[in-house]
């Protein structure tokens, strides 16, 4: 019996460039089968959104299918004009994009931009249009559907706004659903949702689903099987477990391996990046595409191109030495030693080089009120950072992770004086940094730099690399003037890149190249603390981890003490020696990053814990889904600020009333960890671990 | 870290070199053919009021210095112009174009090719100064008002938006019959109506630019607004304010006409471009209607030169981003 819905037979993709046609996607085949989830993952640059777009021919003018078939329900779909293919699809294939609010029309009320899919595509009233609608809504769990119908895009939040996307795409009932990074531009305890939602509807509606990311983890929950890409080839295709256990092609393993797994950190273990990066379309090795970063290249991969062939029956893969490159065997390079030794000194003094106490940054919030023209109004104020106190300790890294709107930018924005702080006190050794950088001496301004998240514009893209690095120099005369050269050469030595990189343009960089220089400019005025905000997410996994890896280097060589923000609890475990959870300006919880990611655990913690995608389908974590929005920090909840969304409430008599009344208790779970939470220490111990994971085969 | 410090010392690479530098921005020119065209047309008129005469790039100096002619070395002869601007020919006036005066001549029987010839040297020095200068005061009203927000902001673009209130015409005209008709005081005119708008432009670029991570770190290290505004952010909104600047310019070229047109341009006997229509108008219905035709023609053709380089060098840039 034939259950393929779609059959993607040796496609070839193209898109015509100045510089003639340039081969986007090669002869990928595979098939999706109904009720069937088929995940694709690759680098970013390796043809996979092109192959979606492709598969329901909206790649634009310059774009076309220039080889093999696409045969969608027993129908090819190559070749055939615009209508033709509007006819034969019908409304049985229907797509997800990354960002929700690109796809909703901001003018229409949600109802309408529903119901409209409904009655132009068939011969449905409009009432009962909307009736469908409110039930489709109701299916992919959102609240109070039939009001929903009634607000616009911008008044819902951004996780709500996927899950009507989610829904608008599946109430034709399609046969097919294409994802293409659902859940990127989502939170995690969102983004946790949406897969649960994506989990369900393959269930509930038996439909094939494409979906497409650079998240392992997020491949690793949903799928079936999983297919790999790399530089527009499909290079290994099999079930999810089987991906996972026992990858066969070098480049899935170096995936794979340069993923830090959520429970390791840097004592001890070390993360694995591949060598290079991916080739462009126009810039193709001769032999196997993978094989100037392959660790297994041999002659034989130089001088032909490998087919896709089957190792199994569900298992093919792109390489001639599949056989015999066993990931358990894999060793690594011998530079790549565990930066940090495990010994750790047990009676090392502890310097304590940054303290902040009640810390607190109110933005001004433009009231839009009348009285608030001529100044009458009432002031608000939101409350980004609200009573925060912890310390750093020199040498060390503390990470910050929270949800998007947490405060923890501003956190760090304060701390460089980027913003000035509304109350509370913030000391830098000894000396007082409430005030913005502006009025601070530059002997301190110098102490304290810091590295940015966009790759893209922590770079002036009119300066050379070298006129950037120097400016630092100059500025707090580090050198003498005739050694500045040198010593960018030096800087960008230590941040592994080549001197040739000196008279570089920004333009003619990588992102990771980019966030390389970024680190070699903050590094340039010898500080003591380097604040890094969201340094490696906007990364591809192979680049992060050499970043990752890049500022444990240099943290172990110049002691520089580092405040490390991001959004992964995976990378935060792994660089991190304190973690502080944040939620709505406050901390949460805050400990050693070990003690963090063991019970007791805040009740927020627990959360983001069950959330995070872990790149292991056979990890078993328990499911804690976090209900409703995160609330508005205008004016945050009253008594303890998560108890609107807290599922832990239950364990306090009556129903935890005292969580909307009072301020929760920092409750000391010993050695500094400490919980902000009203349920005794005791109950909090006696919740089990949220994460499972089975014995790991793969120690190295 | 494994540097040793003995690489301390450093080798001169061999960057990319100013020419390939100058050959890559040539490029993004050259590739678009609507540019190119535009530019051919502003070439014209640019070659013609370099040689003119022959005062700078005088031919007769070189061959002077060949032979030894001191004669020749003194004696300025008109090159391109052919004859002086204000040369009466007796008994030529009111001619149409001919061998001899290739474009005609005008009621006083002054050669019209002459005048054009002469005029673009008037036209082609102070519209581009008078863009420039107001380039770097509402530049930099823009880029304060975009960096520094609030207050500054306020003051200063309400201050510009009640400048721009008034149309432009109007401006030019009070501020030229308050100052009376000169040189200096069309520059002012065209200074004083230009900079609001070029504030607006600039004050916006700003406004992306300086939320960019960058800036962050030009403060982060203390950098005063002055570095911030002129080193980091200006050179990044360069695009679109060289665009804007090429369009300003043309019409600057416009109101340089239309004032010398009002009578309030350049004072006569000067070949201002603007004057000799408004002189050639009224032999229009006396079948001589050569004066008007060419002046209004060079304008045009110097406009629309400079509109279709911004176009293709606007529609380049896009592309590239």
């Amino acid at each position: 019996m034939d259950r393929a819905v779609i059959k993607i037979q040796n496609v070839g993709i193209s898109y015509e460039t100045r510089y003639g046609d340039v081969l986007a996607v090669k002869d990928v085949s595979f098939d999706i089968h109904r009720g069937e989830t088929v995940g694709v993952v690759g680098e970013s640059g390796c043809g996979k959104s092109t192959l979606a777009y492709g598969m329901v021919n909206y790649l634009g003018r310059n774009g076309k299918i220039s080889k093999g078939d696409i045969i969608f329900q027993g129908q090819s779909l190559v070749g055939r004009s615009a209508e033709e293919l509007r006819q034969l699809r019908g409304n049985q294939i229907s797509m997800v994009y990354q960002d929700p609010m690109t796809s909703l029309n901001p003018v229409l009320r949600i109802g309408e931009q529903m119901s409209e899919v409904l009655t132009v595509h068939r011969d449905i009233e409009e009432t009962e249009a909307r009736r469908r609608c409110a039930d489709m809504l109701a299916k992919v769990n959102m609240p109070d559907p039939v009001k929903v119908l009634e607000r616009y895009p911008h008044q819902i939040s951004g996780g709500q706004q996927q899950r009507v996307v989610i829904a608008m795409a599946m109430l034709n009932n399609p046969a097919l659903l294409i994802m293409d990074e659902p859940t990127t531009a989502l939170d995690v305890t969102v983004e946790a949702t949406a897969l649960d939602l994506v989990n369900q509807l393959r269930r509930d509606f038996d439909t094939a689903i494409l979906l497409i990311s650079h998240n392992m983890g997020v491949i690793a929950r949903v799928s079936d099987r999983v297919g790999v890409m790399y530089a527009g080839e499909l290079v290994e295709m099999a079930a999810v477990e089987e991906i996972f256990a026992n990858p066969r092609h070098p480049y899935t393993q170096g995936l794979i391996r340069c993923l830090p797994k959520l429970g390791r950190s840097k004592q001890g273990s070390v993360l694995y990046p591949i060598r290079g990066r991916v080739p462009s379309p126009a810039n193709l090795p001769p032999g196997c595409l993978y094989e100037p970063r392959c660790d297994y290249a041999r002659d034989a991969c130089r001088q032909e191109r490998p087919e896709l062939r089957y190792l199994n029956k569900d298992h093919t893969t792109r390489c001639f030495f599949s056989e015999e490159i066993n990931p358990a065997e894999w060793t690594p390079p011998p530079d790549l030693a565990p930066i940090v030794d495990e010994a750790e000194d047990a009676d090392e003094v502890v310097d304590t080089i940054l303290t902040a106490t009640h810390l607190q940054t109110y933005y001004r919030h433009p009231s839009s009120s009348l009285l608030s023209i001529i100044g009458l109004g009432k002031k608000e104020y939101v409350k980004a950072v609200d009573d925060i106190s912890f310390d750093v300790v020199k040498g060390k890294t503390l990470g910050v992770v929270g949800e998007s709107g947490c405060g923890k930018s501003t956190l760090i924005k304060t701390i460089i004086g980027l913003e000035a702080k509304t109350g509370g006190d913030a000391e830098f050794m000894g000396f007082d940094i409430g005030n913005k950088v502006k009025k601070r001496d530059l002997n301190l301004i110098r102490e304290l730099q810091m590295v940015f998240q966009n790759p893209d514009s922590t770079m002036n893209p009119t300066y050379t690399v070298g006129k950037q690095i120097e400016r630092p120099l100059r500025r707090f005369k580090i050198v003498p003037k005739d050694q500045i050269r040198g010593e960018v050469v030096r800087l960008l030595q230590a941040v592994k890149l080549d001197e040739y990189y000196y008279d570089r343009l920004p333009r003619q960089l990588s992102g990771g190249e980019k966030q390389r220089i970024g680190i070699a400019r903050a590094l340039a005025g010898r500080p003591d603390l380097v604040l890094c905000d969201e340094p490696v997410s906007a990364l591809d996994v192979s680049v992060q981890a050499a970043v990752v890896n890049l500022l444990l280097e240099i943290q172990k060589n110049f002691g520089t003490t580092m405040m490390f923000i991001a959004h992964d609890l995976s990378v935060v475990r792994f660089i991190s020696d304190y973690i502080a959870v944040m939620y709505l300006g406050q901390i949460a919880e805050i400990g050693a990053a070990e003690a963090i990611y063991q019970p007791p655990y805040h009740p927020y913690t627990e959360a983001l814990l069950s959330a995070v995608p872990i790149p292991d389908p056979t990890a078993e974590q328990k499911r804690i889904r976090l209900e409703g929005n995160v609330p508005s920090p205008l004016n945050p909840p009253s008594g303890c600020r998560f108890h609107t969304r807290c599922p832990r409430r239950e364990l306090l008599p009556d129903g935890g009333q005292i969580c909307e009344m009072e301020i929760p208790p920092w409750r000391d779970a010993g050695n500094g960890h400490r919980i902000f939470c009203h349920v005794p220490l005791e109950e909090l111990e006696k919740i089990e671990p949220v994460i499972h994971a089975p014995v790991s085969t793969e120690e190295a | 870290m494994t540097v040793a410090e003995g690489t301390a010392g450093p080798k001169i690479s061999s960057g990319p070199s100013r020419w390939d530098k100058t050959k890559e921005s040539l490029q993004i020119f050259t590739s678009s053919r609507v540019a190119v065209f535009g530019f051919v047309l502003v070439f014209f008129w640019v070659v013609v009021a370099i040689f003119a005469d022959d005062c700078t790039f005088r031919p007769n100096l070189w061959i002077s210095c060949v032979t030894g002619d001191r004669a020749a070395y003194d004696q300025t002869t008109p090159w391109l112009g052919r004859y002086s601007p204000l040369e009466q020919f007796r008994g030529d006036n009111l001619q149409g174009p001919s061998a001899k005066h290739w474009l005609g001549t005008d009621r006083q029987g002054r050669d019209l090719w002459a005048r054009l010839a002469y005029g673009s040297r008037i036209i082609l020095l102070l519209s581009p100064t008078s863009v420039f200068i107001a380039l770097l005061t509402g530049g930099t009203l823009g880029v304060v008002a975009g960096y520094y927000g609030g207050l500054i902001d306020e003051i200063t673009m309400r201050a510009l938006d009640g400048l721009m209130a008034f149309p432009q015409i109007l401006l030019y005209l009070v501020i030229i019959a308050a100052l009376g008709p000169s040189i200096t005081n069309i520059i002012i005119a065209i200074v004083i109506a230009g900079a609001p708008g070029i504030a607006r432009l600039v004050r916006s670029l700003t406004l992306d630019i300086k939320t960019r991570d960058f800036v962050a770190a030009a403060e982060t290290r203390g950098e005063s607004g002055w570095y911030i505004m002129f080193v980091e952010i200006l050179p990044n909104a360069r695009g679109p304010i060289i665009i804007d600047a090429m369009l300003r310019v043309g019409y600057a070229i416009f109101a340089i006409g239309t004032l010398g047109f009002l009578g309030l341009g350049i004072p006569p006997p000067s070949p201002d471009w603007g004057s000799i229509v408004n002189q050639g108008r009224s032999f229009i219905q006396a079948g001589h209607p050569w004066d008007a035709l060419w002046a209004s023609l060079a304008i045009a053709m110097l406009v629309v030169g400079l509109n279709l380089m911004a176009d293709g060098l606007n529609e380049e840039l896009q592309r590239y981003r």
